[in-house]
Protein backbone atom coordinates (compact mmCIF):
# COMPACT_ATOMS: atom_id res chain seq x y z
CA UNK A 1 0.00 0.00 0.00
CA UNK A 2 3.05 2.56 1.07
CA UNK A 3 4.53 1.21 -2.13
CA UNK A 4 1.91 2.36 -4.51
CA UNK A 5 1.25 5.68 -2.58
CA UNK A 6 4.30 6.79 -2.94
CA UNK A 7 4.29 5.61 -6.71
CA UNK A 8 1.41 7.98 -6.89
CA UNK A 9 3.08 10.68 -5.46
CA UNK A 10 5.72 10.46 -7.54
CA UNK A 11 3.69 10.27 -11.05
CA UNK A 12 1.91 13.21 -9.47
CA UNK A 13 4.91 15.01 -9.02
CA UNK A 14 6.02 14.18 -12.78
CA UNK A 15 2.70 15.49 -14.04
CA UNK A 16 2.82 18.81 -12.12
CA UNK A 17 6.51 18.71 -12.87
CA UNK A 18 5.39 18.38 -16.77
CA UNK A 19 2.17 20.86 -16.72
CA UNK A 20 4.27 23.64 -14.99
CA UNK A 21 6.93 22.93 -17.23
CA UNK A 22 4.56 23.33 -20.30
CA UNK A 23 3.08 26.48 -18.99
CA UNK A 24 7.02 27.98 -18.66
CA UNK A 25 7.43 26.80 -22.23
CA UNK A 26 4.48 28.69 -23.38
CA UNK A 27 5.67 32.37 -22.29
CA UNK A 28 8.46 32.88 -25.38
CA UNK A 29 10.68 36.02 -25.22
CA UNK A 30 9.56 38.17 -28.39
CA UNK A 31 12.38 38.38 -31.12
CA UNK A 32 13.37 42.24 -31.90
CA UNK A 33 11.07 41.94 -34.73
CA UNK A 34 8.36 40.89 -33.52
CA UNK A 35 8.32 43.76 -30.70
CA UNK A 36 8.91 45.96 -32.95
CA UNK A 37 5.49 45.20 -34.92
CA UNK A 38 4.02 44.55 -31.86
CA UNK A 39 4.79 48.02 -30.50
CA UNK A 40 3.52 49.12 -34.07
CA UNK A 41 0.42 47.69 -33.81
CA UNK A 42 -0.52 48.89 -29.78
CA UNK A 43 0.67 52.21 -31.09
CA UNK A 44 -1.84 52.34 -33.87
CA UNK A 45 -4.66 50.83 -31.93
CA UNK A 46 -4.21 52.67 -29.18
CA UNK A 47 -3.55 55.99 -31.38
CA UNK A 48 -7.55 55.23 -32.68
CA UNK A 49 -9.17 55.32 -29.22
CA UNK A 50 -10.59 58.44 -28.20
CA UNK A 51 -13.26 56.80 -25.75
CA UNK A 52 -13.09 53.62 -24.21
CA UNK A 53 -15.31 51.52 -21.75
CA UNK A 54 -15.29 48.22 -20.43
CA UNK A 55 -16.24 45.88 -17.89
CA UNK A 56 -13.56 44.69 -15.43
CA UNK A 57 -13.31 42.20 -12.67
CA UNK A 58 -10.29 42.73 -10.08
CA UNK A 59 -8.48 39.85 -8.26
CA UNK A 60 -6.64 40.75 -5.39
CA UNK A 61 -4.12 37.64 -4.32
CA UNK A 62 -2.49 37.49 -1.32
CA UNK A 63 -0.89 34.30 0.17
CA UNK A 64 -2.00 34.10 2.64
CA UNK A 65 -5.12 34.35 2.19
CA UNK A 66 -7.66 31.82 0.86
CA UNK A 67 -8.70 33.32 -1.44
CA UNK A 68 -8.37 35.83 -4.17
CA UNK A 69 -10.62 39.06 -2.99
CA UNK A 70 -13.32 40.06 -6.02
CA UNK A 71 -14.48 43.49 -7.18
CA UNK A 72 -15.90 44.31 -10.30
CA UNK A 73 -17.44 47.37 -12.04
CA UNK A 74 -16.76 49.54 -14.73
CA UNK A 75 -14.34 51.80 -16.13
CA UNK A 76 -14.86 54.75 -18.83
CA UNK A 77 -11.85 56.59 -20.42
CA UNK A 78 -12.04 60.01 -22.95
CA UNK A 79 -9.09 61.12 -24.41
CA UNK A 80 -7.26 63.35 -23.35
CA UNK A 81 -7.16 62.05 -19.56
CA UNK A 82 -10.89 62.09 -18.75
CA UNK A 83 -11.01 58.45 -16.75
CA UNK A 84 -13.56 57.05 -14.63
CA UNK A 85 -12.93 54.08 -12.51
CA UNK A 86 -16.15 52.47 -10.77
CA UNK A 87 -16.59 49.65 -7.97
CA UNK A 88 -20.36 48.05 -8.49
CA UNK A 89 -19.67 45.19 -6.31
CA UNK A 90 -19.86 44.03 -3.70
CA UNK A 91 -19.72 47.68 -2.98
CA UNK A 92 -20.06 50.88 -4.97
CA UNK A 93 -16.86 53.18 -4.64
CA UNK A 94 -15.80 55.18 -7.67
CA UNK A 95 -12.97 57.23 -8.70
CA UNK A 96 -12.58 60.24 -11.46
CA UNK A 97 -9.32 61.43 -12.24
CA UNK A 98 -10.01 64.80 -14.30
CA UNK A 99 -8.33 68.40 -14.70
CA UNK A 100 -5.69 67.41 -12.50
CA UNK A 101 -8.10 66.13 -9.59
CA UNK A 102 -8.99 63.08 -8.27
CA UNK A 103 -12.88 63.18 -7.26
CA UNK A 104 -14.05 60.20 -5.25
CA UNK A 105 -17.56 58.86 -4.70
CA UNK A 106 -17.57 56.43 -1.30
CA UNK A 107 -21.22 54.99 -1.16
CA UNK A 108 -22.50 58.44 -1.26
CA UNK A 109 -19.60 60.00 0.67
CA UNK A 110 -18.17 62.52 -1.77
CA UNK A 111 -14.51 63.96 -1.73
CA UNK A 112 -11.98 65.35 -3.72
CA UNK A 113 -8.04 65.43 -3.81
CA UNK A 114 -5.89 68.07 -5.73
CA UNK A 115 -3.16 66.12 -7.26
CA UNK A 116 -1.99 69.00 -9.73
CA UNK A 117 1.05 69.11 -8.02
CA UNK A 118 1.58 65.51 -6.68
CA UNK A 119 4.03 63.91 -8.61
CA UNK A 120 3.22 60.40 -7.53
CA UNK A 121 -0.50 60.85 -8.11
CA UNK A 122 0.36 62.05 -11.71
CA UNK A 123 2.48 59.27 -12.71
CA UNK A 124 -0.08 56.67 -11.23
CA UNK A 125 -3.01 58.57 -13.63
CA UNK A 126 -0.83 58.24 -16.42
CA UNK A 127 0.08 54.69 -15.37
CA UNK A 128 -3.63 53.47 -14.96
CA UNK A 129 -4.43 55.45 -18.91
CA UNK A 130 -1.31 53.55 -20.71
CA UNK A 131 -2.34 50.62 -18.65
CA UNK A 132 -5.88 50.48 -20.14
CA UNK A 133 -4.61 52.10 -24.14
CA UNK A 134 -1.74 49.52 -23.57
CA UNK A 135 0.48 52.71 -24.61
CA UNK A 136 2.76 52.93 -22.15
CA UNK A 137 5.97 51.69 -23.56
CA UNK A 138 8.14 54.50 -22.54
CA UNK A 139 12.07 53.35 -22.12
CA UNK A 140 12.77 55.76 -19.61
CA UNK A 141 10.24 55.02 -17.15
CA UNK A 142 10.69 51.56 -17.18
CA UNK A 143 12.77 48.66 -18.41
CA UNK A 144 10.25 46.66 -20.32
CA UNK A 145 10.56 43.11 -21.89
CA UNK A 146 8.18 41.23 -24.71
CA UNK A 147 6.52 37.88 -24.48
CA UNK A 148 4.21 35.81 -26.62
CA UNK A 149 2.03 33.02 -24.95
CA UNK A 150 -1.00 31.07 -25.93
CA UNK A 151 -1.73 33.32 -29.03
CA UNK A 152 -1.25 36.62 -26.54
CA UNK A 153 0.47 39.24 -26.49
CA UNK A 154 3.01 39.88 -23.15
CA UNK A 155 4.97 43.31 -22.24
CA UNK A 156 6.08 42.99 -18.48
CA UNK A 157 7.18 46.90 -17.16
CA UNK A 158 9.73 47.65 -14.40
CA UNK A 159 9.62 50.87 -12.91
CA UNK A 160 12.99 52.43 -13.14
CA UNK A 161 11.71 55.49 -10.80
CA UNK A 162 13.04 54.44 -7.16
CA UNK A 163 9.59 55.95 -5.22
CA UNK A 164 7.09 53.87 -7.71
CA UNK A 165 9.37 50.61 -7.89
CA UNK A 166 8.64 50.66 -3.66
CA UNK A 167 4.63 50.19 -4.61
CA UNK A 168 5.17 48.11 -7.77
CA UNK A 169 7.50 45.68 -8.78
CA UNK A 170 6.13 44.93 -11.77
CA UNK A 171 3.10 46.09 -14.17
CA UNK A 172 2.18 43.26 -16.83
CA UNK A 173 0.01 43.95 -19.56
CA UNK A 174 -1.70 41.11 -21.57
CA UNK A 175 -2.63 42.24 -24.93
CA UNK A 176 -5.29 40.14 -27.50
CA UNK A 177 -4.80 39.50 -31.58
CA UNK A 178 -5.85 43.20 -32.04
CA UNK A 179 -3.30 44.64 -30.08
CA UNK A 180 -5.79 45.76 -26.86
CA UNK A 181 -5.16 45.40 -23.39
CA UNK A 182 -7.21 42.21 -21.86
CA UNK A 183 -5.55 41.93 -18.37
CA UNK A 184 -3.36 44.34 -16.07
CA UNK A 185 -1.48 42.83 -13.26
CA UNK A 186 0.39 44.81 -10.86
CA UNK A 187 2.82 42.82 -8.62
CA UNK A 188 4.48 44.41 -5.19
CA UNK A 189 7.68 43.85 -3.83
CA UNK A 190 6.56 40.89 -2.10
CA UNK A 191 4.50 37.91 -3.97
CA UNK A 192 1.48 39.42 -3.99
CA UNK A 193 0.09 41.02 -7.27
CA UNK A 194 -3.60 42.81 -8.10
CA UNK A 195 -4.85 40.79 -11.34
CA UNK A 196 -7.54 43.25 -13.21
CA UNK A 197 -9.20 41.63 -16.20
CA UNK A 198 -11.52 43.51 -19.03
CA UNK A 199 -14.50 42.31 -20.86
CA UNK A 200 -17.07 43.88 -22.82
CA UNK A 201 -14.95 46.11 -23.99
CA UNK A 202 -16.60 49.12 -26.55
CA UNK A 203 -14.02 51.54 -28.36
CA UNK A 204 -14.94 54.83 -29.43
CA UNK A 205 -18.73 54.97 -28.42
CA UNK A 206 -19.94 58.33 -27.71
CA UNK A 207 -19.17 59.64 -23.97
CA UNK A 208 -20.57 62.93 -22.66
CA UNK A 209 -18.02 64.90 -21.01
CA UNK A 210 -20.58 64.50 -17.78
CA UNK A 211 -20.30 61.46 -17.39
CA UNK A 212 -16.81 62.09 -15.36
CA UNK A 213 -18.90 63.38 -12.41
CA UNK A 214 -18.80 61.47 -9.31
CA UNK B 1 -9.76 88.36 52.89
CA UNK B 2 -12.29 88.65 50.54
CA UNK B 3 -10.20 88.71 47.56
CA UNK B 4 -8.33 85.67 48.11
CA UNK B 5 -11.42 83.66 49.06
CA UNK B 6 -13.54 83.70 45.86
CA UNK B 7 -10.64 82.17 43.34
CA UNK B 8 -9.97 79.73 46.22
CA UNK B 9 -14.06 78.30 45.72
CA UNK B 10 -13.97 78.77 42.35
CA UNK B 11 -10.92 76.34 42.31
CA UNK B 12 -12.73 74.17 44.58
CA UNK B 13 -15.69 74.24 42.71
CA UNK B 14 -14.10 73.29 39.16
CA UNK B 15 -12.02 70.68 41.33
CA UNK B 16 -15.08 69.14 42.33
CA UNK B 17 -16.77 69.28 38.39
CA UNK B 18 -13.07 67.64 37.41
CA UNK B 19 -13.38 64.74 40.25
CA UNK B 20 -17.11 64.34 39.89
CA UNK B 21 -16.50 63.56 35.75
CA UNK B 22 -14.03 61.52 36.15
CA UNK B 23 -15.33 59.20 38.43
CA UNK B 24 -14.65 55.71 37.35
CA UNK B 25 -16.26 53.75 34.43
CA UNK B 26 -18.25 51.98 36.33
CA UNK B 27 -20.24 54.23 38.47
CA UNK B 28 -23.49 53.88 36.74
CA UNK B 29 -22.87 49.96 36.64
CA UNK B 30 -24.30 47.73 39.73
CA UNK B 31 -21.43 45.11 41.11
CA UNK B 32 -22.14 41.66 40.64
CA UNK B 33 -20.90 38.36 41.31
CA UNK B 34 -18.57 36.77 39.04
CA UNK B 35 -20.27 34.17 36.56
CA UNK B 36 -17.55 33.53 34.53
CA UNK B 37 -13.93 33.86 34.61
CA UNK B 38 -12.92 34.46 30.92
CA UNK B 39 -14.87 35.69 27.70
CA UNK B 40 -14.19 34.47 24.45
CA UNK B 41 -14.55 37.01 21.41
CA UNK B 42 -14.73 34.52 18.56
CA UNK B 43 -14.99 37.85 15.67
CA UNK B 44 -11.34 36.58 14.24
CA UNK B 45 -10.55 33.36 15.82
CA UNK B 46 -11.60 30.97 12.58
CA UNK B 47 -7.91 30.09 11.13
CA UNK B 48 -9.51 29.30 7.86
CA UNK B 49 -11.76 32.62 7.14
CA UNK B 50 -10.05 35.74 5.41
CA UNK B 51 -11.98 38.50 7.30
CA UNK B 52 -12.49 41.02 4.11
CA UNK B 53 -14.09 44.46 5.35
CA UNK B 54 -14.24 48.12 3.47
CA UNK B 55 -13.21 50.49 5.58
CA UNK B 56 -13.89 54.22 6.39
CA UNK B 57 -11.03 55.89 8.54
CA UNK B 58 -12.12 59.28 10.02
CA UNK B 59 -9.03 60.85 11.79
CA UNK B 60 -8.58 64.73 12.76
CA UNK B 61 -11.50 65.15 10.15
CA UNK B 62 -9.42 63.57 7.53
CA UNK B 63 -11.67 60.76 5.62
CA UNK B 64 -9.76 57.96 4.28
CA UNK B 65 -10.91 54.49 3.20
CA UNK B 66 -9.79 51.12 1.97
CA UNK B 67 -9.79 47.17 2.16
CA UNK B 68 -8.94 45.63 6.23
CA UNK B 69 -8.25 42.49 5.86
CA UNK B 70 -7.12 39.82 8.92
CA UNK B 71 -6.05 36.56 9.32
CA UNK B 72 -5.06 33.94 11.59
CA UNK B 73 -1.95 32.97 10.74
CA UNK B 74 -1.34 30.58 13.48
CA UNK B 75 -2.19 29.61 17.29
CA UNK B 76 -1.15 33.49 18.77
CA UNK B 77 -1.01 35.39 15.25
CA UNK B 78 -3.04 37.40 13.01
CA UNK B 79 -1.63 39.13 9.80
CA UNK B 80 -3.36 42.51 9.20
CA UNK B 81 -3.45 44.32 6.03
CA UNK B 82 -4.80 47.47 4.93
CA UNK B 83 -5.09 48.09 1.53
CA UNK B 84 -6.95 50.30 -1.14
CA UNK B 85 -10.06 49.90 -3.38
CA UNK B 86 -7.33 49.27 -6.33
CA UNK B 87 -5.33 46.73 -4.23
CA UNK B 88 -2.24 48.24 -3.34
CA UNK B 89 -1.33 47.79 -0.05
CA UNK B 90 -0.59 51.05 2.95
CA UNK B 91 0.45 48.60 5.48
CA UNK B 92 0.65 45.00 6.25
CA UNK B 93 1.43 43.78 10.18
CA UNK B 94 1.54 40.47 12.19
CA UNK B 95 0.18 40.82 15.10
CA UNK B 96 -0.13 38.79 18.49
CA UNK B 97 -0.44 39.85 22.31
CA UNK B 98 3.21 39.84 23.27
CA UNK B 99 4.46 40.30 19.20
CA UNK B 100 4.18 42.90 16.56
CA UNK B 101 5.82 43.31 13.07
CA UNK B 102 5.88 45.36 10.46
CA UNK B 103 5.80 43.50 7.26
CA UNK B 104 5.67 46.89 5.03
CA UNK B 105 3.94 50.45 5.71
CA UNK B 106 4.01 53.25 3.03
CA UNK B 107 6.17 56.54 4.06
CA UNK B 108 2.91 58.63 4.21
CA UNK B 109 1.47 56.32 7.23
CA UNK B 110 5.42 55.50 8.50
CA UNK B 111 4.23 57.17 11.80
CA UNK B 112 5.13 55.59 15.26
CA UNK B 113 2.27 57.31 17.09
CA UNK B 114 -0.34 55.93 14.50
CA UNK B 115 1.42 52.42 14.62
CA UNK B 116 1.07 52.27 17.87
CA UNK B 117 -2.58 53.93 18.09
CA UNK B 118 -3.28 50.67 15.11
CA UNK B 119 -1.05 47.99 17.30
CA UNK B 120 -3.37 48.85 20.58
CA UNK B 121 -6.54 48.86 18.65
CA UNK B 122 -5.90 45.56 16.77
CA UNK B 123 -4.73 43.76 19.83
CA UNK B 124 -8.00 44.79 21.26
CA UNK B 125 -9.84 43.42 18.11
CA UNK B 126 -8.17 40.21 17.72
CA UNK B 127 -7.70 39.39 21.29
CA UNK B 128 -9.34 35.62 21.39
CA UNK B 129 -9.67 34.97 25.46
CA UNK B 130 -10.30 38.36 27.99
CA UNK B 131 -9.47 36.96 31.88
CA UNK B 132 -12.02 38.44 33.87
CA UNK B 133 -11.86 40.00 37.36
CA UNK B 134 -14.92 41.72 38.47
CA UNK B 135 -18.13 41.88 37.18
CA UNK B 136 -20.93 44.58 37.05
CA UNK B 137 -24.33 44.64 35.07
CA UNK B 138 -27.02 47.50 33.88
CA UNK B 139 -30.29 46.74 32.55
CA UNK B 140 -29.29 45.02 29.44
CA UNK B 141 -25.70 43.93 29.65
CA UNK B 142 -23.48 41.79 32.21
CA UNK B 143 -20.15 43.88 32.29
CA UNK B 144 -16.93 41.83 32.60
CA UNK B 145 -13.56 44.06 33.92
CA UNK B 146 -10.50 42.98 32.08
CA UNK B 147 -7.43 43.96 33.59
CA UNK B 148 -4.22 44.73 30.86
CA UNK B 149 -1.21 46.73 32.79
CA UNK B 150 -2.20 50.49 33.54
CA UNK B 151 -5.73 50.01 31.75
CA UNK B 152 -8.92 47.97 32.08
CA UNK B 153 -10.93 46.56 29.49
CA UNK B 154 -14.41 46.14 29.72
CA UNK B 155 -16.46 43.71 27.68
CA UNK B 156 -20.28 44.36 27.27
CA UNK B 157 -22.47 41.06 26.92
CA UNK B 158 -25.83 41.45 26.06
CA UNK B 159 -28.35 39.42 29.19
CA UNK B 160 -30.63 38.85 25.70
CA UNK B 161 -28.28 36.88 23.78
CA UNK B 162 -24.88 36.39 25.54
CA UNK B 163 -23.41 38.27 22.77
CA UNK B 164 -20.26 40.74 23.50
CA UNK B 165 -21.72 43.68 21.58
CA UNK B 166 -19.61 46.25 23.06
CA UNK B 167 -15.50 46.54 24.39
CA UNK B 168 -14.29 49.68 25.92
CA UNK B 169 -11.04 50.12 26.86
CA UNK B 170 -10.54 52.38 29.59
CA UNK B 171 -7.68 53.89 31.70
CA UNK B 172 -8.95 54.28 36.05
CA UNK B 173 -10.99 57.40 35.32
CA UNK B 174 -11.60 57.94 31.03
CA UNK B 175 -12.60 55.91 28.52
CA UNK B 176 -9.97 55.85 25.88
CA UNK B 177 -11.56 53.14 23.13
CA UNK B 178 -14.83 52.02 22.58
CA UNK B 179 -15.23 48.94 19.94
CA UNK B 180 -18.85 48.24 19.09
CA UNK B 181 -19.92 45.04 17.38
CA UNK B 182 -23.31 44.62 14.91
CA UNK B 183 -23.29 40.69 14.44
CA UNK B 184 -24.20 38.49 11.27
CA UNK B 185 -24.25 35.49 13.79
CA UNK B 186 -23.03 34.08 16.73
CA UNK B 187 -19.17 34.23 15.30
CA UNK B 188 -19.40 36.95 13.18
CA UNK B 189 -19.39 40.67 12.78
CA UNK B 190 -20.92 42.19 9.77
CA UNK B 191 -19.81 45.71 11.54
CA UNK B 192 -16.78 47.21 13.53
CA UNK B 193 -16.66 50.57 14.89
CA UNK B 194 -13.76 51.17 16.63
CA UNK B 195 -13.84 54.79 18.65
CA UNK B 196 -10.95 56.87 19.84
CA UNK B 197 -12.35 58.65 22.69
CA UNK B 198 -9.20 60.65 23.68
CA UNK B 199 -8.16 61.61 19.75
CA UNK B 200 -10.37 61.97 17.03
CA UNK B 201 -10.20 59.00 15.57
CA UNK B 202 -13.17 56.44 13.90
CA UNK B 203 -12.62 53.22 11.99
CA UNK B 204 -15.41 51.92 10.42
CA UNK B 205 -15.22 48.66 9.29
CA UNK B 206 -18.05 46.89 7.04
CA UNK B 207 -18.30 42.90 6.03
CA UNK B 208 -18.48 42.52 2.63
CA UNK B 209 -19.15 39.23 0.54
CA UNK B 210 -16.29 38.32 -2.17
CA UNK B 211 -17.79 37.48 -5.71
Amino acid sequence: MAKILKNMKTKIALLILFISGNLFAQEQKMTDAEIAAFKQDVNVVSKKIKTLSTDFVQYKHMDFLSKDIETSGKMIFKEPNLLQWQYKKPYNYSIVFKNGKILINDEGKKSAVDIGNSKIFGRINKLIVGSVSGNMFDDKEFAISYFKSKGQNLAKFIPKDATLKKYIKQIELTFDKEATVVQVKLLESSDDYTRIVFKNKVINAKIDDSVFTN
Amino acid sequence: MQKSTIPFLLINCFLAIVLVSCGSVTKNYTPKKLDKTAVEVPYFSEPKTDYVYKTNISVYGHEMSGIFIAKKINDTTHRVVFTTEFGNKLFDFEISETTFKVNSIVSELDKKILINTLKEDFRLLLKKEYLIQEQFENESDNIYKSADGNRDNYLFVSKKDQKLEKLVRSSKTKEKITITFTLENDIFAKKIVILHQNIKLKIELNYFKSE
